[in-house]
């Protein structure tokens, strides 16, 4: 098989769950540990399931890749595949991709098959930009940012994948992702068409979405760590990395004691909405947060709090996850992703316009009542409390 | 210098909630389409090297005939041309089948030096799309950009990605693919380039109001261009949507105490607020 174009193929011959472990300066990735987790299992249950005997593969490229390779078969890895190049060092995602498609097409000591039969990556800047040209040069399909996933059969009726009949795709990846408002999940599934295999179903995993297991040491007798082939293509190389620089962290809200945040409930007057988030944040010396939806938003907002709208300024589970004692939200409904941010807060009072929000099932206080107006009033009471004690 | 943009229609999801048909695929009809938010930085980027170092701006479009709207939204930040891919064997699309329709696209328009795609859209979200049509044009690329500099007579790209909290400066040649970051901001340095920005605005502002916007945008079909139908629209797409369903709420985790405003109300709550805070 020809990796360099990315022709259809038929009647591929499949195996083994694949999983991309992503590695910074030379340190597995938390995300890489989870899906390691989780792929031995689903594979576990696969092999029992489907009475197979397939594998967990891990990938690790990039500095120190051998070195990590142990870490990757304790927390699940039956097969390692490690490359080192100084080409490797750091991410490149050209290199990275020919080296890891041309790994999922060859055939080695291990390898007898055509293509893996699903593939792993994590939903990080990288990991996902990695995802699709794998996923394209291998032509087939994925899903980006899933939260679970699950083998199973699936009874699917579709024009053209099953000609409008009822048909089995046996043994397929569910890859299940948190979608638009975050109240909804779609159940997203790579299936091959008549004469075109979609194989590896390949998923990208949104880091924290699973525990990172238990290393067992006891597994290290059984791992295989095997070398990867690295040969690039004409044109890998010409974007080079002539510069890195570490930046300031930016705002961390995570070691406040207070974190006031404001959503979408600001919409009505989005510059209003902010200044008044602010002033009750500096009523009670806390750190100021947004759910994703204000970020999101594009709204015009003045000049005077316009810094105020950025993504440094997310909580949530793609922002910061913050627990302080006190955690306001202000016009914030309490989706999934910004829920996981903040529910381990010790004491959280919400205010919303919509007593059915479901904001209201993890807070403390719940105050019935439109931000512009309570807020405002809440503030006046917060200064004259703290200015009696005085 | 030739610059394409690729753009997309997303719902508006400040108009209400979003729709879906019975199978589960969005129902586009009964949402508003507003241009995807993201896309914004990518015809930004456009007019700022427009600017400049002077360009014909190509902006692209692949979906169903009222996204001729969206490439009128997207004239009012930049764009000479514009092309809406529209057919009804392109719809259904995921990211691999539409990267096969937007590439044959660029490959009609042809000599391009720089492709720009936004990082995600607000419906798909999933950042594949630029990518995976750098891939087929066989170019180099280059995410997450914040800042973007060529080089037109060298025929040289640099950019400044940002990433995990650190920023990577990158070199690389044109023609090039890049997709922008949405923390990434024009600057214009000169009087004379701010003046030239003016000049610029002006003019799409004249494109925007004009009576023939119309003959601006050209509508290609499946057959007026170098693409098979097999890796187009649904037909093309490795994956579906199986199934739509609602997040269940898990039971409430705290017995929320409810509060109304007034005034003892909310003394008492900023009672709580200043005790529990430790103030
Ligand atoms: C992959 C992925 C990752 C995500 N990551 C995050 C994340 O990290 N963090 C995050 O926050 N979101 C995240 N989201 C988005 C999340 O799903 C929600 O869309 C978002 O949290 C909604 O923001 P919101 O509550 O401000 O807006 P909405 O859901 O629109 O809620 C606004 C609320 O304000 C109330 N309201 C309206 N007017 C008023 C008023 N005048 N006074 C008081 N209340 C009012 C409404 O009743 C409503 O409850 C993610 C989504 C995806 C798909
Ligand atoms: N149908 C489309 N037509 C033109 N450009 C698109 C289309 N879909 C996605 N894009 C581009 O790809 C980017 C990422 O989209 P997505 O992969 O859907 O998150 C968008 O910001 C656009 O620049």
């Amino acid at each position: 098989m020809d990796y360099d174009v990315y022709e259809a193929t038929q009647d591929a011959s499949v195996g083994d769950m694949w999983v991309f472990c992503e590695s910074r300066d030379g340190q597995l990735r938390d995300v890489s540990l989870e899906m390691l987790g989780k792929a031995r299992r689903m594979m576990d249950d696969y092999n029992e399931e489907y009475d197979a005997d397939e594998n967990v593969v891990a990938l690790v490229l990039g500095q120190d890749a051998r070195g990590l390779a142990g870490e990757c078969v304790q927390h699940g890895a039956d097969v390692v595949y490690v490359a080192e190049d100084e080409q490797l060092v750091p991410f490149r995602l050209l290199p990275y991709t020919t080296v890891v498609a041309n790994a999922a097409l060859m055939r080695d000591e291990y390898k007898d098959y055509d293509k893996p039969r699903y593939f792993l990556f994590p939903a990080t800047h990288n990991g996902r930009d990695l995802s699709a040209t794998v996923a394209g040069k291998l032509d087939t399909g994925l899903a980006s940012d899933c939260d679970d996933l699950y083998i199973e059969d699936a009874e699917i009726k579709h024009p053209f994948k099953t000609e409008g009949e009822e048909t089995v795709f046996e043994r397929t990846l569910h890859m299940v992702r948190p979608d638009f408002s975050g109240f909804e999940h779609s159940t997203i599934l790579c299936l091959d068409n008549p004469h075109r295999d979609f194989h590896p179903q390949s998923a990208s995993v949104i880091p924290g979405s699973f525990p990172v297991p238990e290393p067992d040491r006891d597994r290290l007798q059984e791992g295989r760590i095997l070398q990867l082939p690295v040969k690039f293509r004409e044109g890998d190389l010409d974007v080079t990395v002539t510069e890195r620089e570490h930046l300031d962290d930016g705002v961390d809200l995570t070691d406040d004691e207070r974190v006031v945040a404001v959503g979408r409930g600001i919409g009505e007057d989005p510059t209003e909405g902010l200044e008044l988030g602010l002033e009750l944040s500096d009523a009670l010396g806390s750190g100021f947060g947004l759910s994703r939806g204000v970020i999101t938003a594009s709204y015009n907002v003045d000049g005077n709090v316009e810094s105020y709208v950025a993504e440094e300024r997310q909580i949530g589970e793609t922002g910061q996850i913050v627990e302080p004692d006190v955690y306001i939200a202000a016009g914030i409904s309490g989706a999934v992703q910004h829920k996981t941010g903040m529910d381990e807060s010790e004491f959280i009072c919400s205010i919303n316009t919509d007593p059915e929000a479901p904001i209201k099932d993890f807070s403390n206080v719940y105050i019935h009542g439109d931000l512009f107006e309570v807020v405002p009033r809440l503030i006046d009471e917060i200064e004259r409390i703290r200015e009696g004690d005085e | 210098m030739d610059i394409a943009v690729l753009v997309k229609g997303v719902p508006d999801f400040s108009e209400g909630s979003v729709e879906f048909h019975e199978d589960n695929t969005l129902d586009r009809g009964s949402t508003e389409t507003v241009l995807n938010p993201n896309d914004h930085f990518a015809l930004e980027c456009a007019r700022e090297l427009k600017v400049k170092h002077g360009a014909t701006i190509h902006v692209v479009t692949m979906g169903p005939p009222n996204y001729k709207e969206v490439l009128h939204e997207a004239a009012e930040f930049a764009g000479d041309e514009f092309y809406l891919l529209s057919d009804g064997k392109f719809a259904g699309a995921d990211t691999w089948a539409t990267a096969h329709a937007l590439h044959a696209g660029l490959n009609e328009i042809g000599d391009l030096d720089l492709v720009i795609a936004g990082f995600k859209t607000a419906d798909g979200e999933t950042g594949h799309t630029g990518p995976q049509t750098s891939l087929m044009l066989d170019w180099p690329i280059i995410t997450h950009c914040v800042e973007v500099n060529v080089q037109p007579e060298a025929e040289t790209i640099g950019a400044r990605r940002q990433l995990y909290g650190e920023a990577e400066h990158c070199e690389g040649p044109l023609p090039c693919f890049i997709v922008m970051d949405p923390d990434y901001e024009p600057s214009f340095h000169t009087a004379s380039q701010r003046l030239r920005l003016k000049d610029i605005l002006a003019e799409q502002a004249e494109i925007v109001e004009a009576e023939d916007f119309g003959e601006h945008v050209h509508t290609w079909g499946l057959e007026d261009l170098p693409v098979d139908e097999h890796v187009v629209g649904l037909r093309g797409s490795p994956t579906i949507v199986s199934g739509v369903d609602p997040i269940p709420q898990p039971p409430a985790e705290r017995d929320a105490e409810e509060f109304g405003t007034s005034e003892e109300e909310l003394r008492e709550v900023a009672k709580l607020l200043v005790e529990k805070g430790g103030l």
